[in-house]
Parts: C-alpha cells; structure tokens; sequence
C-alpha cells in the first residue's frame, strides 16, 4: 500500500513514516498541503493520512479541494483538534475517518487497512482468492491452507493484485507502487523478479500475464 | 436572632442598649442627688418656720414648766418632727417625742442655725433659733431617716415607670436590629443559596445605600474570578491542544525504535524522542508564562538595567549561533534603565534573540542593538533571515501561528509572549525588514516617563 502523509510536525511526520514503513508501507511525506497535492497527481496512493494544523493552507481547505476535484481517494484526518464540531465537520467534508492525537502506529495501520478495504470493495479483513488467502493485518499468506512466506516486496506486490482484482496492472504502475521517493531506484526488472518469486512459492497461476500491457491476478482456483 | 456580643446584632443591641441603661442610670443618679437637695431645703425651710411659729408663740405664755405637748398627728410625715422651747434654760415645751435634754447633740454652743447631731445614735435635722427678747431657745428637728423615706418614696414614684420601660424598651431595641439587619441577612442568604460556581452578578432588593458598595465589590470579584477562571480553562485547553502533536510524536518515535532492527534508525528514532520531549517541555514553560501574564499580573514596578538584561540573555545564546557559525553583535554597553520586571524582560529578550538566531541561515548574522534616546529606550534586533512577507507580518501575535517552510520547530507562543510582555511594561513592538542585514527587524520602545 502507498501511502500519502500530510504533516507539519517535523518529529511527528518523521514517527509516522518510519513506524508506517516499518509496517511495511510505501510511503510519502510531505510537510504541507501544496507539495501534498502535486505529489497526488503524480503517484497512485492508496490512502492519504492529512494534519489539519498545515502552514499556509488549512488541511481542511485541501480536503474539500480534493473532493470537489471528485478525488475519491481515501483520507483520514489525523489532528489535535477534537471538539465534536471538527469532527463533524471534518467528516462531512469528505474524509474518511477522523482520528485525534496521540494514536498508536498500530491502530493508525488499521483504520487504514479498513478504509482502504473498504475502497476496494471488499468487507472481510481476510481477502480470499479461490484456495488464496491473504490477511493484511497479520501480513499471512496461504495457499490451500498452507502458510507462505513472502518477502515485503513480494507481499505488497501481491496485496496490489489482489486489490484490484479485475484489472490489469502495468509494470510502471506497479513499480509505482511498490516503491516511493525515498529510497533508491528500482532494477528495472525488479518487478519481473518478484513476480517470478511469487508464481514460484505460490503457483504459477496466481499472476496473469498479459503481454505487452502488464499483469493481473489469476483466476480463482478450487481451494481444494 | 444571635445575641452574642460578636454577631452585628448583638454589636447593635448591646450597645443601644447599654447606652440607654447607662443614661438611665446616670439620669437617676442625677435625679437622686437633686431631689435630695431640694429636699433638704425644703424640709429645712419647714423646720425653720416651725421654729419661728414657736418662737413668736410662745414669746408670750411661757409660765409652766416642762410642759410636754401632744402634737396631734396631723400629717402621714409629722410623728418623726419633734421640737423643744427653752425658757430662761428651762425646758418649757416640748413635743411627746422630743427628749428632754436640748437636742444639740454633742455641741452645747448650738443656739441658731441648722446642725445635723447625732441623738441616741439617731441621726437628727435640728434648726435652733432664739427668741429676739426674753430668753427663748426653741429646737425643731427631725430624723434624718424620715427624709430619706420621703426621697425614697418620691424618686420610686418617678422612676419606677422607667424601670418597666426598660425590658420592653430592650425587646423593641433587639425588633428593630433584628429589623435594620434584614438586609445584610438576605445577602447572606442570597450568597449561601448560591452554587459555588456560579459567577453571575448579586441583586438584592432594596439594598440599603451603605450596603451598595459592598455589593458592588463582591460583583466586581465574581466578574473578576470568571475572568481569570476563563483564561485558565483557555489555558488548559490550549495546553492540551498543543501538547496533543508532540506527545504523539513522542510515543510513535519511540515504538519506531522499539520495532527497529537497525541501529542508526533505532538511535535517530531514540534521538528524536529525546528532542521530542525537551520541545514538550519547551512548550509547556511557554504556555504557563503566557498564562501567567493572561492572568493579567501587572509588571513589578523595580528599576532593571535593560543593557544588563540583554547582554546576559545574548551571552547565553551566542553558543547556539556559533554551532550555526552565525555572526552575533551586541551593543548594549550604555545604561538603560527602565521600570518592570526583569525576569520578563530577559524573557522577551530571549525569545526575540533566539528567533533570530533560528531563522537566520548558517553563516548569518544578528545584530542586537539597545540605544537609549530622550523619551525612550529602543532595543533593535536584526537577522539576516528570510524574513517575512506582509501578510505574515500581519498574523504574528496570533496565538499559534507559526511561519511556513521554515522547518523551524517552534511552537508559535513566542510571539504571543513577546507582545504580552510589552504591554504589561506600557512598549511597543514594531517588526519589519531589516535594512542593514535583509531580513527580519524587530523593535522594542520603552517609554521612558519625563
């Protein structure tokens, strides 16, 4: 998952990418709302985490841009202000959920993962693909109910398929959101490499190879 | 209705009523004495006509001997008069009670005039007189106790109906306190029925003229607590709103570190933390002065060399524009005196200074100059910072703002201080471009009183 970080808070800002990352998030951190929206249009996020207390223009200024952008991007309001008119202000000007400081890394990842479930669709917390089951909280995989062990790489590959199960995913996209703008570049067959790794520890069914435009998750096998 | 001497209406009753006892006492003693007196006269006046009426009498019958009268008992106060005619030193006459030798007591030289002696152990009123021709002594007296019942008796019939008066004049004194009070009661039961908490301004009706300004008073003070209960809950929730960031991130740092198998990253997550909580800490001294010059302490008036002040606080900061290899100027080597506290100067002095100091680049500069003028003092610090954009200049002061892209950590209160500073000391802040290094300028003036 690719996440988008608005925070003014230098130490704060710092905490949550490292501590996000160390969940094994992609991550993006920009200190005020403009940088923000131009990194938007640039990279596909799944899930933008917006401070309402932005230098410059209010967070709250940049939600309802977006939403009336019709950017329907999830976005979770992470700020220090908790009268109950924020709240409902916050909300019904289009985020997704509204959290107040101090919250736990752990409970930010997964009110995320539920928005971001949510976005995709989907209504159970363990995603199942024929005899694949994946559980994002635990970051467990199985297959026909054996465990899998994958690498981070592999897994977030494997999550993006999964989210978007209908669809085929070109490689730039993927490497796009595999990888964010902190750390070096990716091989450029980076993503061959893991897709490889997955048919092999998985089966070679679960990636669909569709030539010249990119990939998609297989069809659903019998879990027998 | 409380009668203890401590209460305002046993104050009220026991004096009232002790001034007028006091008054009756003292009229009744005056009443005594003067009656007595006039008493005395006039029973003496009465004796010395019954000494001229025998006299002139018996001026022309005086042939028996010892003859002893009967006087008929004419009058309720008579039986305690006696009286003796003496004829050629022969006791003529005499009334049934009077005794034989001559009434003068111990003093055989009373022949006129009037004499109290002491006869048989009783105490007697003689008048003797004698007559012009022939030798006639006549002595009427009367016993000193028949006077004092006759003073007894008049002074009981004038101050007995006093003496009644006096419970029912005390009973309506404690009415009518108890009465005149009624005001001061439903005050007291107006401010017990109260809340505690609530501040809202005290009516009592009819309040007496003397009562006003009382209750003008205690309004006064409730407006005053609601005032100061205001700022402090402003206060805890502004603490509590500004806290909210740090803290978190504080505790995200810290289980960043507690997750992470690198070592660098462990230590700059366990860094981060440390600096975490010293701008928590930062944050709450700023707060708590600021609340402490909301609660509106007027500034001690002690004189303060100003020149002193600055140079202390430049002197500590300069170690911090070393490490930016910033340059710092300090001229304030005249003396500047003014009227304040100290401790707030040096920290207005230090949140400007170090403002420079933070905003400036490495390698940058700040001047701070203090220049003592006619009618006033002006403290000029310059950095050669970014500075800032009007409409920024604008919004400094406001509570939290903070200026943008600066990545600077402050908490925005620093200005807030500083201006509150100034107008508890009765100055100005002025900020602007700096003219000589480019960036921000700021400028403080103390008034100085002709």
């Amino acid at each position: 998952m690719r996440l988008l970080i608005v925070e003014d808070d230098p130490s704060l800002g710092d905490a949550l990418t490292t501590g996000l990352r160390q969940l094994g998030y992609v991550v993006d951190w920009f200190r005020d709302g403009a940088k923000a929206d131009a990194a938007l249009s640039d990279a596909p996020y799944d899930a933008v985490v917006l401070d309402l207390g932005l230098p410059g223009a209010d967070g709250m200024v940049w939600l309802a841009r977006w939403r009336a952008r019709e950017l329907s991007l999830p976005v979770l309001v992470l700020t220090a202000r908790d009268r109950v008119e924020d709240r409902i202000a916050g909300l019904d000007a289009g985020a997704d959920d509204y959290l107040v400081k101090p919250i736990t890394i752990d409970e930010l990842a997964a009110r995320l993962r539920a928005m971001v479930r949510r976005s995709a669709g989907r209504s159970q917390a363990v995603w199942t693909h024929g005899a694949l089951e994946y559980d994002p909280a635990a970051k467990i995989v199985r297959w026909k109910g054996a465990r899998v062990e994958l690498t981070g790489f592999e897994l977030a590959l494997l999550e993006t398929l999964l989210k978007h199960p209908e669809r085929v995913l070109s490689k730039a996209l993927l490497q796009e959101k595999l990888y964010d703008w902190s750390g070096t570049e990716p091989e450029s067959n980076a993503i061959e490499v893991h897709i490889h790794h997955l048919r092999r520890k998985i089966d070679p069914s679960i990636v669909r190879t569709v030539r010249g435009v990119g990939y998609s998750l297989g069809a659903e096998t019998a879990p027998t | 209705m409380t009668l203890s001497p401590r209460s305002l209406q046993g104050r009220l009753l026991w004096l009232s009523l002790g001034l007028v006892v006091g008054v009756w006492l003292a009229t009744a003693a005056w009443t005594w004495f003067d009656v007595r007196h006039e008493l005395d006269e006039l029973l003496d006046g009465h004796l010395a006509q019954a000494a001229a009426l025998l006299v002139v009498q018996q001026a022309g019958e005086l042939e028996e001997e010892d003859h002893a009268v009967d006087a008929p008992t004419l009058h309720r106060y008579a039986p305690k008069v006696a009286f003796q005619v003496f004829h050629e030193g022969q006791l003529a006459l005499r009334s049934a009670n009077a005794p034989v030798d001559p009434m003068v007591g111990s003093d055989a030289t009373f022949l006129t005039g009037f004499r109290t002696v002491q006869i048989d152990s009783v105490d007697w009123r003689v008048f003797a007189a004698r007559g012009a021709d022939r030798d006639v002594q006549v002595y009427v007296g009367e016993q000193l106790s028949s006077r004092a019942a006759i003073l007894w008796a008049v002074l009981r019939s004038m101050l007995w109906p006093m003496v009644i008066a006096l419970p029912l004049l005390a009973l309506a004194l404690a009415w009518s306190v108890h009465r005149g009070v009624a005001p001061l009661r439903r005050l007291g039961l107006v401010l017990s029925s109260r809340q505690p908490q609530v501040l809202v301004p005290v009516v009592v009706d009819d309040a007496p003229p003397e009562m006003l300004p009382m209750i003008d008073a205690l309004n006064g003070l409730f407006v005053r607590i609601g005032e100061l209960m205001e700022s402090e809950r402003r206060f805890t929730a502004d603490a509590a709103h500004e806290l909210r960031t740090p803290i978190s991130a504080i505790r995200m740092q810290a289980q960043v570190a507690q997750g992470e198998a690198d070592e660098a990253l462990r230590r700059h997550a366990l860094a981060a933390t440390i600096e975490g909580c010293d701008r928590a800490t930062r944050l709450v001294e700023q707060l708590l002065t600021l609340s402490r010059l909301e609660a509106g302490a007027a500034a001690a008036g002690q004189p303060i060399d100003l020149g002193a002040v600055i140079r202390s606080v430049a002197s500590d900061l300069a170690p911090q524009a070393i490490q930016k290899q910033q340059t710092i100027e300090v001229d304030a080597d005249e003396p500047a005196r003014v009227r304040g506290d100290a401790l707030l100067m040096a920290v207005l002095a230090r949140n400007l200074i170090d403002n420079a100091i933070r905003y400036s680049p490495a390698r940058g500069t700040v001047q701070v100059t203090l220049a003592s003028h006619r009618d006033r003092i002006r403290l000029t610090i310059d950095d050669s910072g970014p500075g800032m954009s009007d409409a920024d200049l604008a919004r400094l002061g406001e509570r939290f703002f903070r200026v943008i892209g600066s990545g600077q950590g402050g908490s925005g209160l620093g200005w807030s201080i500083v201006r509150r500073i100034a107008a508890v000391h009765r100055a100005t802040v002025e900020v602007g471009r700096s003219t000589s290094l480019g960036g921000l300028c700021v400028t403080v003036d103390w008034p100085l009183d002709a």
